[in-house]
């Protein structure tokens, strides 16, 4: 296999944004493009990672993105899986430039789904779940996460509050990111005081609904060396699956998928969870960071909580957990997600992540699923 | 828990699961080489990959595992709000079943444990019902 390595990345600002899907994502794509100082020429294939394009009216974008870039005879794929698209489009550029089929491709991750409204989304979303026994008995997706919560905090003996503390948390690192979706700083008693979306689970232990889109460029250590001094490695891939549905695990409070993918990445990367600077986790709901950082083995089960009374997974804390603020500050735009972490390790460590600079970052770790963990990739990065 | 065929289905059918549902039951398939239980939407065994499965009706009882009540509904659930999701283990048999819970407004209304059984199926999902 192929060394790969990230040479180039971009973002949009996420949050609620004007400009048509088609729009944003070549956005991303050019200031990507640049930053790797490439040419698209140069591109040999399009990873594009949507969910719902139909939203915007543009399903069927990898070639209105390619043609956008001047580089309509590219090959495209265009990759749907729920929230952890753009990873799991991440892994399969990945695996074509691992298998030296492309010396450089593009991985563009997109979503617009802001101005259909909270019905249309929370009913499109939805149909993420295993409908037949979740979102078709009423299930929303908070709903699913909410049932995770109070199984954890009955299991663990944690508290709303605890919950809470993951959100005032990731609002503080996002607060230092410009791109940030909900740029503020809040208290634990903002969280406890919001509203009520699926007990136990309030407004602000949810991640919003964004808008945005997010690109990185993949290429050999070859053609990396040849064109820049300033890219970062894969050394580690790993997927996973989970049971679609909550009912089919004999755990609630922990995630298949995310143990599976985490094992492997670590097995390729020859690392284990302590080697790790820095994570960018799936935060899509406050209980979704403390369940992912003890599945990726940061911490024992059930012992995430007490980490984060501690202050350990604060920014420069024991291990920095999204420093970028998280999909629950950053935001989610579902299709961009996947991608947008790997562009935050990227500027982690390359240097250009300004005021939420983890300190002699060397090793950051992505980890992004689809629906409730039902798919998921896990990936490891080192500077170079 | 019976076997209520001898013969070999190889594929599931979600209207006989729903139609179980409406009597209370849940429909489940038991692996003919292993005797893994899953749902009835199964097509291979997820213990051993054997594609043999007899039909067993179990008793739609059990006790909730966990769930959430909900106040921000996805479409076609606004008359029903607030309402709670449920997920529920089987008291005969090692599988877990969720649905739709009516009459649910605080957490005091179902205590983790509660006994609940499986009392329908129409637009809202599987109901599940407290005893």
């Amino acid at each position: 296999m192929e060394k790969v390595c990230v040479i180039g990345a971009g973002s949009t600002k996420y949050g609620k944004l004007q400009d048509s899907i088609t729009d944003i994502a070549v956005q991303s794509s050019v200031e990507a493009i640049e930053s790797a100082g490439i040419e698209p020429k140069e591109l040999q294939a399009g990873y594009i990672s949507n969910v719902f394009g139909i939203a915007d009216k543009q399903v069927h974008l990898g070639p209105v993105i390619m043609s956008n870039l001047g580089i309509s005879e590219v090959p495209s794929l265009s990759i749907e899986s729920a929230c952890g698209s753009g990873s799991v489009s991440f892994r399969e550029a990945y695996a074509n430039v691992a298998a030296g089929f492309y010396d450089a491709v593009l991985a563009t991750g997109v979503e617009k789904v802001t101005h259909t409204g909270t019905e249309w989304t929370t009913t499109y979303f939805s149909y993420c779940s295993d409908f037949f026994y979740e979102g078709g008995a009423g299930a929303s997706f908070p709903g699913l996460f909410a049932s995770m919560a109070r199984a954890y905090l009955a299991e663990f003996k944690a508290t709303e509050e605890d919950l809470a503390m993951v959100a005032v948390k990731n609002h503080d690192n996002g607060f230092a990111n410009p791109k940030a979706h909900l740029r503020k700083k809040i208290t634990v008693d903002d969280v406890m005081k919001s509203a009520v979306v699926a007990s136990p689970l309030k407004l602000y232990d949810c991640c919003p609904f964004s808008d945005g889109a997010s690109t990185v460029i993949l290429c050999s250590e070859k053609f990396a060396k040849e064109h820049s001094k300033n890219y970062i490695q894969v050394i580690g891939s790993g997927r996973g699956g989970s049971p679609a549905a909550l009912q089919g695990r004999e755990h609630i409070t922990t995630i298949p998928s995310t143990k599976i993918a985490a094992q492997a990445a670590y097995k390729m990367a020859g690392i284990t969870p302590k080697d790790v600077d820095f994570a960018e986790v799936h935060d899509c709901f406050t209980i979704a960071e403390l369940v992912d950082t003890e599945d990726l083995g940061f911490f024992e089960k059930g012992k995430a909580v007490e980490a984060v009374r501690q202050g350990m997974t604060k920014l420069n804390g024991e291990i920095s957990i999204n420093p970028s603020g998280g999909l629950k500050s950053k935001g989610h735009p579902i299709g961009a997600t996947g991608i947008g972490q790997v562009v935050e390790v990227f500027d982690q460590l390359t240097g250009k992540a300004g005021e939420r600079t983890v300190k002699d970052a060397k090793i950051g770790l992505t980890h992004n699923f689809g629906a409730t963990g039902a798919s998921c990739a896990v990936h490891i990065f080192k500077s170079v | 828990m019976r076997c209520i065929s001898s013969k070999v289905y190889n594929l599931s059918s979600k209207e006989e699961f729903v139609n179980n549902a409406k009597a209370g039951k849940i429909l489940a398939r038991k692996c003919a080489k292993c005797g893994y239980l899953h749902l009835a939407t199964t097509y291979f065994c997820q213990n051993c990959g054997n594609k043999g499965f007899e039909n067993v009706l179990i008793e739609g009882k059990g006790k909730v595992v966990t769930y959430t009540i909900i106040t921000v509904p996805p479409a076609g659930y606004e008359k029903y709000t607030p309402y709670a999701w449920v997920v529920i283990k089987l008291d005969q048999a090692d599988l877990q079943v969720s649905g739709f819970m009516q009459n649910i407004t605080s957490p005091s209304d179902l205590p983790l444990g509660a006994k609940t059984k499986v009392a329908g199926y129409d637009e809202r999902g599987m109901l599940l019902e407290k005893l």
